[in-house]
């Protein structure tokens, strides 16, 4: 465990995450279209912002008689007629507050209700007497939910094109893709989970839903900004292939990854169980929540998703297959050859983000190309060789070299 | 490459920042009204808060003069309600009135259309003495009796019961139709209201004011001389007047014009503002100043000729939910375009265009969101935004402390300094560009602080990376810094993106948490650069700090240890990384 620990902590540890793409392939296949299942047979439950109604709310500290939801429910039925379709005591101790759904109310029944309810309870404000205007409620008509969910999807798909653009500029095609593969599992996940689980869905979930976006794509944005570095110049050499050089760029960004989403839960949740403890329900639950599911989604998909798309995707390209086809018979030739150094690839890794460096090692792998009639060897120092310098590090490509 | 880039002198920086802020705090003491606290909405102070959203036939956005018009007739009835602090804001293409403290409930019903109407001027000008008004007593209340309901029949919206305009009561049934129809083009005709029916906040069903409203109808719309007498004397101008928008137009009306200098006494409406097809202000041909044009409907502009044939010399007055706007005198019989002339100067003469071709709402809004937030619920709910940010940030810090030893120190101070940033830049902005603080926002704010905390964990990571590599602390920081740079600025801009985006298209509670969540970016990246950056630059030319065991950078230094020592096994007298 400490190993793993450690190796998670220095980013050397070789965490086979590319190797096993298919794994992840199955496991976000089956997890969207469970998904998206429950999104088109089960449906969300819309909170009153969607289906219109109102919504009552005011504190439990009563100076007449106490409210419970029973005796809060009998005189809804008193003045309005009928039953209220949710009473529920919400928050803890101080900050506990009753509160009342139906269906939306008019001003002729509200200001009655108000009252009647303000005559029976007497509840409490802050200044410690008893007075109407603790009473809070909302009306919505249930258009409006439609709205904000419309403007929802307009910035949705606004936010996509510019991303995509952005991606584009900023990152080859193919990354721009997986980036955008990353980013609809995302957003289907954290739907799909609201679907699943049932939790009530308002504005502020969309809109949480949203800035998710934000976040997912960051995470992808800096994993890909890695991988971007270690493929330099790749194509010129034999060091090792493209999903060899993705997968070490994610190790190298995994505790980066985890450590974001962690100090980026770390508020949210402080968030959830505050909004969730101090005023039982409302904006910062909802929005709490949200965020924190899309966050672990982001998290997931960027790292076990996203890179291993961009693999394949950058597979597909005949010249890194030839690439990867060169390493592997470099590879092979080297076998032969004991390699005590086995394991501290990455160990000896020249830096290739430095152009200089880079440099010289295109320049030493075109002079080994070059020197193929020769028996061919391995460029890698630490190999057991009879002179006494080793190929590793020549001072200078020559092109000679000792037999 | 030379190591230049990502060497700086960490001392400038740092007075860079601390000027930066302690201008931010002059700025918040020094001016406007040196008051240190930001702007909060209605859901953290108490209030009541309405969306109106408008109705087109076609489901299209409205035109934006008619919003901004619209805006402005129902900025001036929120006045009329004598609340200080109350807005009327355009929110994409709704309106959102925000009255705060406890007496918004009368701001459900102020989405109504203005009506004008043409009335006979009976008697008066007046001028306007301030006497204390009687206050009548308000009736019994009659919960759930629609006709006791005054209902402006708001277009597009009428109760199922199809309330007519301006009803008094069961009888005193007139069946009229006010829809009001917008005179500029596109003609829009409201529509009926989809299923559900949506609930009705904007019509006055507050029993009290429709028991006001009665009462000064009977007072001020009597048909009786006598009282009329009695109304005109007792009618203070400067006080709410209940009848604003209510008035009947099938009775006689007692009112003030709208400087509340002068009283009238004013006839039946012989035509509503909906028959009106333009306006214009036009400089006078034939004499000074300015003069307003005005075009009738063809059905409109039969009685309207009409009327004045039988009226020459007489005033004529135009209401705006009751009360007068103007009252010219009839010069001659007038078919067709009609001149106002008066002392009217350019400013006069448009607003008064602006008054005859809107007057009744250009568009007929429904109330798609009322919501009254009482001050406990605003204060707790402030109270619980505050408590998560603070533990939020707690919990933040400690795990930066655990995992990033004494560097934690650094991340702690870059957050304490982005708060110390972001408050009086969210007073000012409260204080500029009227942002106010709602829960959305404050939750923006608590799920930034992630986001500032993981630039500077952006740039550790690339320490280790580069320590890794085999450099010294010191050696790394630079290097690091130019690479971490980079990916800070385009995973920050990504998220800029995102905010920008949402506030600029979204609606209600989105806005007040993309506004947040962008601002805090921005500032984030002042912090990392001006803060972060220079003070890690510090740190590494310390001894003390730089110790690898304290800076949790122990692992990567001995792996780099390690590596360089492979290195200058491997290469003997070669150059090493």
């Amino acid at each position: 465990m400490a190993g793993v620990l450690n190796r998670l902590y220095t980013g050397t540890g070789a965490f086979d995450i590319i190797g096993r793409k298919r794994v992840w392939y199955i496991a976000f296949s089956v997890l969207v279209l469970i998904c998206i299942g429950s999104i088109v047979f089960r449906g969300f439950n819309l909170g009153i912002d969607f289906t219109g109604g109102t919504q009552i709310q005011f504190p439990a500290t009563t100076a007449a008689a106490p409210a419970d939801v029973e005796a809060v429910r009998a005189v809804y039925e008193r003045v309005i007629g009928h039953e209220p379709e949710a009473v529920q005591s919400a928050g803890t101790g101080g900050a506990a507050s009753i509160l009342i759904r139906s269906e939306a109310l008019d001003a002729s029944q509200l200001v009655p209700l108000k009252q009647a309810l303000f005559d029976t309870f007497q509840p409490i404000g802050a200044t410690g007497a008893p007075e109407l205007a603790v009473i809070s409620d909302s009306a919505v008509s249930g258009s409006w939910g439609g709205q904000i969910t419309r403007q929802a999807l307009i910035a949705l798909g606004v936010f996509l094109v510019l991303v995509t653009i952005f991606l584009a500029f900023y990152f080859e095609r193919s990354m721009a893709l997986a980036a955008l593969v990353a980013l609809l599992h995302d957003v289907v996940v954290t739907a799909g989970i609201y679907s699943l689980v049932g939790f009530e869905v308002s504005p502020s979930t969309v809109i949480g839903l949203l800035t998710i976006l934000g976040f997912s794509l960051y995470d992808t944005v800096v994993v890909f900004d890695k991988v971007k570095e270690n493929t330099r110049g790749l194509l010129g050499l034999t060091r090792r292939t493209y999903a060899e050089a993705a997968n070490l760029a994610l190790n190298q960004t995994l505790i980066r990854s985890i450590n974001t989403s962690l100090f980026a839960v770390l508020p949210v949740v402080a968030l959830m169980v505050i909004g969730v403890g101090l005023l039982g329900v409302g904006t910062l639950a909802d929005l709490a929540l949200v965020q924190m599911v899309g966050i672990i989604a982001g998290a997931l998909s960027s790292l076990l998703l996203a890179t291993p798309i961009l693999v394949d995707l950058k597979m597909r390209d005949p010249r890194f297959q030839q690439q990867a086809a060169r390493v592997a018979a470099r590879r092979a030739k080297a076998a032969g050859v004991p390699d005590p150094a086995d394991g501290a690839a990455a160990d000896t890794d020249p830096d290739l983000a430095d152009d200089a460096v880079l440099a010289g090692e295109l320049r030493k792998e075109r002079a080994m190309a070059a020197a193929a009639s020769m028996p061919a060897r391995h460029a890698r120092g630490g190999g057991q060789s009879r002179g006494a310098r080793t190929a590793g590090k020549p001072a200078r490509p020559t092109g000679k070299r000792q037999r | 490459m030379a190591s230049t880039p990502g060497q700086i002198r960490p001392w400038r920086h740092l007075a860079a920042f601390v000027a930066i802020v302690a201008a931010l705090y002059a700025l918040v003491f020094f001016t406007g009204d040196g008051s240190p606290t930001p702007k909060l909405g209605i859901d953290l102070q108490g209030g009541t808060r309405v969306t109106l959203q408008p109705r087109t036939e076609t489901g299209a956005e409205p035109p934006r003069e008619q919003l901004l018009q619209a805006q402005q007739i129902i900025e001036q009835r929120v006045n009329g309600l004598g609340v200080s602090g109350a807005e009327v804001v355009v929110d994409g293409s709704n309106l959102t009135i925000t009255v705060p403290g406890q007496q918004g409930e009368q701001a459900r019903s102020l989405g109504q259309t203005a009506q004008l109407r043409f009335r006979e001027v009976v008697g008066g000008p007046y001028a306007a003495q301030q006497q204390p008004q009687q206050q009548p007593q308000p009736g019994a209340p009659q919960p759930g009796a629609p006709p006791a309901n005054p209902a402006p029949a708001d277009a597009g919206q009428a109760p199922p019961t199809g309330q007519p305009q301006g009803m008094g009561g069961p009888a005193d049934a007139v069946e009229r139709d006010v829809a009001p129809v917008a005179f500029s083009r596109p003609l829009q005709n409201p529509t009926p209201p989809p299923a559900p029916p949506a609930p009705g906040p904007a019509s006055p069903a507050d029993p009290r004011l429709a028991a006001e409203v009665e009462s000064a109808r009977q007072m001020r719309q009597s048909s009786d001389p006598t009282v009329q007498e009695t109304a005109l004397l007792t009618l203070d101008c400067n006080a709410r007047d209940p009848l604003r928008g209510y008035d009947d137009p099938t009775r006689p009306l007692v009112a003030c014009n709208q400087d509340r200098t002068e009283k009238y006494i004013l006839g039946p409406s012989f035509l509503e503002g909906t028959e009106i097809a333009g306006a214009q202000a036009q400089q006078n041909t034939t004499g000074v100043g300015w003069v307003v044009s005005l075009t009738f409907e063809s059905q409109g502009a039969q009685t309207w000729g009409e009327y004045t044939t039988n009226n020459v010399g007489k005033l004529v007055a135009f209401t705006l939910d009751g009360e007068v706007v103007s009252a010219p005198r009839i010069n001659q019989p007038i078919f067709g375009p009609t001149q106002i002339e008066g002392q009217f100067n350019q400013a006069d003469a448009e607003q008064l265009a602006g008054v005859l071709r809107y007057g009744s709402l250009p568009l007929s809004f429904e109330s798609s969101e009322a919501q009254t937030v009482s001050a406990t619920l605003g204060l707790a709910s402030l109270q619980a935004g505050l408590i998560a940010g603070l533990i939020g940030l707690a919990l933040v810090f400690v795990y930066g402390l655990f995992y990033y030893r004494v560097l934690g120190v650094l991340l702690i101070l870059s957050l304490a300094l982005s708060a110390a940033i972001v408050y009086p830049v969210l007073v000012l902005l409260g204080r500029w560009i009227g942002f106010t603080l709602d829960l959305a926002g404050v939750a923006g704010f608590i799920l930034a602080i992630g986001i500032t905390a993981d630039s500077f964990i952006i740039f550790f990571e690339r320490l280790k990376d580069e320590m890794r590599d085999g450099r010294t602390f010191r050696s790394a920081v630079p290097r690091g810094w130019v690479r971490a740079r980079r990916t800070i600025l385009s995973a920050d801009a990504v998220s800029f993106l995102c905010s920008a985006v949402l506030y600029l298209l979204a609606i209600g509670q989105v806005r007040g948490f993309a506004f947040t969540l962008g601002l805090s970016t921005v500032l984030d990246l002042i912090v990392v650069f001006l803060v972060t950056h220079p003070l890690i630059s510090l740190v590494a030319k310390s001894r003390v700090f730089s110790n690898p065991g304290l800076s949790g950078l122990g692992e990567a230094a001995r792996t780099g240890a390690e590596r360089r020592r492979v290195l200058a096994a491997a290469a003997g007298r070669s150059k090493g990384a």
